[in-house]
């Protein structure tokens, strides 16, 4: 039988409140009022960085730290990170090493600590980005760690989790259809199937509009002090998009158009069913600074 | 040579011999572009400015080929691929206390690429600068020739702005003589259908469509380098309607191209050309020779008649021009 060829009519079906209908016009939902499917934490601390643009790491490290806690529901942090990772695991963690705003190195540093202490040997935890397909340990792991900062993207309209795996192809490039809506696909290779055990959205410092491929002017980078986190990825990217449009929104006074919708998430949800984009179906937990919280 | 082969098309020249035509112009091209990836050179009478407003070049000059280019671009080359890439030179500028400028110079295949690149991603005003330019969120963009350019710096200021407008009027002076826009673009109706400013792209991919209208994950619409494509914004009381434009090398590419998206768009209509989707909003598609013709998104029926009489009157007023000359 033909496969049927999905259409914008396709989309135009979908009820609103995902991703994908708010770049078609039918605007994001704020706040969780259904049956929560997916958790998410958001997690923000005013001190995290420094007006010299430094992260003070110690912060950072108790900002994660309560927010896998909140997120696992455990009684303290040791027990929710024990319950993520076994210290039989072979761990990579998938940063991101974009030049103009890459994965903070003590954001990095607080992972690979608490691998540490779960039990997971150093020999059998790497960071790494470009160099997954060749690394080892990225190789055998069983276990994955998935943290990249915040940004707009020129190719996929933001820059967060799910696309951070375009990495674990030989043929990224293939991927970039649609405003990279093939990205899902990705996730269900053996290479990460399955494997992600945490996903991690830098939001210190987020980006929140740019124009073209290596664009990066710091008036459209803002110091937010945040941190998402979550087990399903397009939750946490739901969270993260939303964010950046509501700056957007705040700044311009329009939510003023990327280079391209971020049509990914929502196929990654409705097509390779990795989770949720619905708005309404994540129950956001807020925790610590709420200044300018936007969303 | 591409107006040729439009004007040949209007004219009704054999097919046969127009088919011939173009296959010795497709290999021409071809090798052109392999000739110049081979080389992997610029146009060599192009020369980048050293210094501008107190911003001076840090000496390096970084080349990129069509191999290369996903290393600069992180993974969004298509972009660039799809408009004919033949080479891009980038270069850095300095200055104590300011944010650092970058300036880069893309070569594509012709004038029509370079025109499409720019308006691809055009959304903010013009500034005066090459055929066609804008800036906005201290970025400038502009196109000459077959040269697109992009300028920005780091951060913001009132100087680095200047002086990234100074760094773009002595590029474009650099890049000797002008080129033409697509003739296609002609065809799309003004602002008294409610045309929105600078919502105008020229497009050569179905990737590229998708990017700025999401339609099929296929390609049903059988665009390549060889078709060209306008996309157009309407607003009517803040009702959104948009105009595709697709001009086929035959009527029976066309055709079948029609056919194809009725067919994955449009299987309800029953036989009309004419829907109303699943949003309450009216999908019209026709054929005319070798253009196929789209409103998407129309508050009416009547709408998107009056949107696409006014393209088919412009349509058969250039056709006329055309056989007249």
């Amino acid at each position: 039988m033909e496969e049927k060829i999905m259409t914008r009519r396709d989309f135009l079906g979908v009820a609103a409140g995902t991703a994908m209908a708010a770049t078609l016009g039918a605007g994001i939902l704020g706040e969780a009022k259904a049956e929560p499917t997916a958790r998410v934490v958001l997690i923000r601390n005013a001190e995290v960085v420094g007006s010299d643009g430094q992260v003070r790491g110690e912060i950072l490290q108790s900002m994660l730290d309560e927010a896998i806690k909140s997120l696992l529901g455990t009684k303290d942090s040791a027990e929710a990170w024990q319950n993520l990772i076994k210290s039989s695991d072979i761990v990579g963690i998938k940063s991101n090493s974009w030049s103009r705003l890459p994965t903070p190195k003590e954001l990095e540093a607080a992972i690979k600590s608490r691998l540490l202490d779960v039990g997971v040997s150093e020999k059998d935890m790497a960071i790494d980005d470009r160099g997954v397909l060749h690394n080892p340990v990225f190789l055998k792991a069983t276990a994955l760690i998935n943290v990249r900062p915040l940004r707009t993207h020129h190719w996929s309209g933001v820059g967060t989790c799910l696309k951070n795996y375009i990495q674990f192809v030989p043929d990224p490039s293939s991927y970039h259809d649609e405003g990279c809506s093939p990205l899902g696909k990705i996730w269900t290779y053996p290479i990460v199937k399955g494997k992600t055990r945490l996903n991690i959205l830098s939001a210190l410092t987020p980006q929140f509009y740019g124009r073209g491929a290596s664009f990066f002017d710091t008036r459209y980078v803002w110091p937010y002090k945040g941190l998402i986190v979550g087990t399903d990825p397009v939750a946490v990217d739901a969270i993260g998009a939303h964010l950046l449009q509501a700056k957007r929104i705040a700044f311009f006074g329009e939510d003023r158009a990327l280079d391209v919708p971020p049509i990914h998430i929502m196929v990654a949800d409705k097509t390779y069913r990795l989770g949720i984009s619905d708005l309404s179906r994540i129950e956001l937990i807020k925790l610590g600074w709420a200044d300018e919280l936007l969303i | 040579m591409m107006s040729c082969i439009k004007r040949a098309i209007y004219k009704g020249i054999d097919m046969k011999i127009l088919a011939c035509f173009v296959t010795m112009v497709w290999i021409f091209t071809v090798a052109e572009i392999v000739e110049g990836e081979q080389k992997g050179k610029m146009n060599p009478e192009i020369s980048l400015p050293a210094e501008a407003a107190g911003w001076t070049w840090d000496g390096k000059e970084t080349k990129y080929n069509s191999k290369t280019l996903f290393d600069y671009i992180d993974g969004a080359a298509e972009l660039y691929l799809a408009y004919g890439f033949q080479g891009l030179r980038v270069r850095k500028f300095e200055k104590p206390n300011q944010p650092p400028i970058t300036v880069e110079l893309y070569e594509m295949a012709s004038s029509e690429d370079a025109y499409g690149l720019f308006s691809f991603e055009r959304q903010d005003e013009a500034v005066g600068i090459g055929q066609g330019s804008e800036f906005g969120g201290g970025l400038l963009r502009f196109w000459k020739g077959k040269y697109f350019v992009s300028i920005y710096a780091d951060g913001g200021g009132v100087e680095a702005e200047s002086a990234i407008l100074t760094m773009g009027r002595a590029t474009a002076d650099l890049i000797q003589g002008i080129g033409t826009e697509p003739e296609f673009v002609d065809l799309i109706p003004g602002k008294d259908l409610g045309l929105v400013d600078r919502s105008v792209r020229y497009l050569k991919s179905h990737i590229l469509l998708n990017q700025r209208f999401f339609i099929a994950h296929e390609n049903i619409f059988n665009l390549s380098r060889r078709t060209e494509a306008v996309l157009a914004e309407y607003t009517r009381e803040k009702q959104k309607t948009h105009l595709l434009l697709i001009r086929y090398l035959s009527v029976k590419d066309a055709r079948d191209a029609y056919q194809s998206f009725m067919g994955a768009y449009l299987p309800d209509a029953g036989g009309k050309d004419l829907l109303k989707t699943e949003d309450q909003k009216w999908t019209m598609a026709r054929q005319r020779g070798e253009v196929v013709i789209v409103v998407f998104g129309a508050p009416t029926a009547s709408d998107a008649e009056a949107l696409f009489k006014t393209t088919e009157e412009k349509l058969l007023r250039a056709r006329w021009r055309e056989n007249k000359e």
